[in-house]
């Protein structure tokens, strides 16, 4: 089953930002990533899943119940980005009212289980010595671990966390990491939105792109890091690394190869002491191998030669510099 | 819904905004006791007739509630204020919103959290003052007037509170407390001004301004119909209130008004219930 499904999903603000016509689909027990650039629409998106922000047009079904029912939130936990909780209250109080919000009755909340369920979820997030902390006292991390613990409360099929790792230094990062991984194996559903690319690369199996309010790419991970920013080309990124370079040998490349050099080949960098390192996107192996020939009958020595890693970040780079009409370097 | 009275329990309990107001309460309240004693003593040494210091309980009475009914508005704009768009603003609707309760329900909760706490507030300043006066100055208390004053007395708040919540839908936290204040402001005003104009009979005017805005905010006219049941209806207040500047009562809100201001709330919070429902957070 598809957990979030959406077709033509549309919300503007008077004609204006927010995104359009988003068509994606959560496969059920994956950890799906949403990407892109600051403004890109990401966050309204979010809103719209968690029935914070009503839709101009489009579909939408979320754990096969279209957006807004009841019986599909019952079995959504959100972390949303920009959130706070009441300062007056503790985490276990926090946690009670959240049981209640989410449809437990008063006495069900008052029980031993419930409080246990607290207790574990508090130490799930790191939190259980904070237990009886006013939240007001609360760092953005600690403040961060309340909300993730609110979301995961009432065991959740779907979660959705915006930013959910925004506040958080690298061994709270990792924590949650460890976290959503086992989340995974327990067969919940994550929705991620966030900006740090390592979480995505690390724990995503789907991801997609949003540029300008409009989804760009979607698919699982391997396969949008095989593809380019360009829509209209595929191929991969080749690096060379090579001696005996001059500054005038760039001029002699292109002099020997007619000027078809300069729109496929990059210098990434060149020293002193004649070390280069290039690079050029091309269709395939032999037009790689084509390029080491011309490099070694103009006398350069060749190193070092294949196609560059496929990092995500590069991938998100090549993806917006296709967007704003160029490719970043 | 009790989920709300509870948590506006806790937040009322816990910040310290809060207890400095009830603190602040409490000093009023001792030092309108400690005036309302000086002033019966003064009376008891001058050897008034009974019908003088009647009407001087009666006086005391309108003052000690207008200042009640000040505090009470002041303290329904303050908690209310932000009630959507402050809360939006700093992120604590965001988690709550998200759950499976439907926004006007979660609307009403928040309106009646509040309720339930402003009136606890209203009761003990309504009490508090008319309990003060009636033993100090030995000021007649009749049970169904006092109850109809009661009722009347704990209305006004809720009204403004229902104003109060309807604009933190629409308007950010500080602007609306300032429109709520100044419509408030407003009433009082136009309440005193038609008090005033007593004396040279009420130009046609100012009876269209306050008849307009006690339309649009009908506060003042229910603290003056509640100050005029508990004052003993049409036996006492007429005599008390006729002659006493502003706080004069010229006229009162007739029964049919008041039933205007159940229909008036009751539309502004299905208002409130429906804007919400709307509302992107």
């Amino acid at each position: 089953m598809m957990m979030i499904d959406t077709a033509d999903l549309t919300k503007t603000y008077n004609g204006r930002g927010g995104c359009r016509g988003i068509t994606l689909q959560v496969p059920e027990g994956s950890i799906f990533g949403l990407l892109g650039p600051n403004g890109a629409g990401k966050s309204t998106f979010v809103k719209m899943l968690a029935g914070l922000h009503r839709p101009d047009s489009g579909r939408a079904n979320m754990l096969g119940l279209p957006l807004g029912r009841p019986e599909a939130r019952r079995k959504l936990g959100y972390l949303p980005e920009l959130f706070r909780f009441q300062d007056w209250l503790t985490p276990a109080e926090v946690l009670r009212f959240h049981g209640r919000l989410g449809g437990l009755r008063p006495q069900e909340t008052r029980a031993p289980a419930f409080r246990r369920r607290i207790r574990d979820t508090l130490e799930l997030v790191g939190l259980s010595e904070a237990e009886d902390r006013r939240v007001g006292g609360f760092s953005k991390g600690m403040q961060q671990r309340l909300g993730l613990a609110a979301a995961l409360l009432l065991d959740p099929e779907l979660v959705i966390l915006d930013e959910p790792a925004s506040a958080l230094d690298p061994v709270g990062r990792y924590e949650i990491r460890s976290l959503l991984k086992r989340l995974r194996s327990k067969g919940v559903t994550i929705f991620l939105n966030t900006h740090l690319l390592e979480d995505v690369e690390e724990l995503c199996d789907e991801a997609a792109f949003l540029y300008g309010g409009e989804l760009l790419a979607s698919g699982p991970l391997h396969k949008l890091l095989s593809s380019t920013g360009d829509s209209g080309s595929s191929g991969a990124n080749w690096r060379f690394r090579l001696g005996g370079w001059l500054p005038e040998t760039w001029a002699e490349l292109n002099d020997g190869a007619g000027g078809a050099l300069t729109s496929l080949l990059h210098l990434v960098e060149a020293d002193e002491s004649g070390n280069a390192l290039l690079s050029a996107h091309v269709t395939d192996r032999e037009q790689a191998g084509y390029l080491c020939s011309i490099f070694i009958r103009s006398g350069l020595t060749l190193y070092e030669s294949g196609p560059e890693p496929n990092s995500l970040e590069a991938w998100f780079l090549r993806m917006a510099g296709s967007r704003q009409g160029g490719v970043p370097q | 819904m009790t989920l709300y009275i509870s948590a506006t329990f806790k937040e009322l309990t816990r910040k310290r905004v809060f207890l400095v107001t009830i603190i602040l309460t409490f000093v009023f309240l001792i030092l309108f006791a400690f005036g309302v004693r000086e002033l019966a003593g003064m009376g008891g040494q001058n050897m008034v007739s009974p019908a003088e210091r009647l009407l001087n309980s009666m006086v005391l009475m309108v003052l000690g509630l207008f200042f009640a009914q000040f505090l009470a508005s002041f303290f329904v704009l303050f908690s209310a204020m932000g009630t959507v768009t402050g809360e939006q603003e700093n992120g604590l609707l965001l988690a709550v919103a998200a759950r499976p309760i439907p926004r006007w329900k979660l609307y009403l909760a928040k309106w009646l959290g509040h309720a339930v706490w402003v009136a606890v507030y209203s009761t003990v300043l309504f009490v508090s003052v008319v309990w003060t006066i009636h033993s100090q100055t030995g000021f007649p208390v009749r049970a169904e007037e006092l109850l109809r004053g009661y009722g009347l007395f704990l209305w006004m708040p809720l009204l403004l509170l229902t104003v109060t919540m309807l604009g933190s839908v629409y308007l950010p936290m500080l602007g609306n407390g300032i429109c709520a204040a100044l419509l408030y402001g407003f009433a009082l005003f136009s309440g005193l001004i038609e008090g005033v104009s007593v004396y040279e009979g009420t130009h046609p005017v100012i009876e269209k301004f306050v008849f307009l805005t006690g339309l649009l905010l009908p506060t003042d006219s229910v603290y003056r119909r509640s100050l005029y049941e508990l004052l003993g209806g049409a036996d006492w207040a007429g005599l008390a209130m006729a002659d006493m500047g502003p706080f004069s009562m010229p006229s009162v809100s007739s029964n049919a008004f008041l039933l205007y201001t159940v229909g008036y709330a009751a539309v502004l919070l299905l208002l409130g219930c429906r804007a919400f429902s709307r509302k992107d957070l």
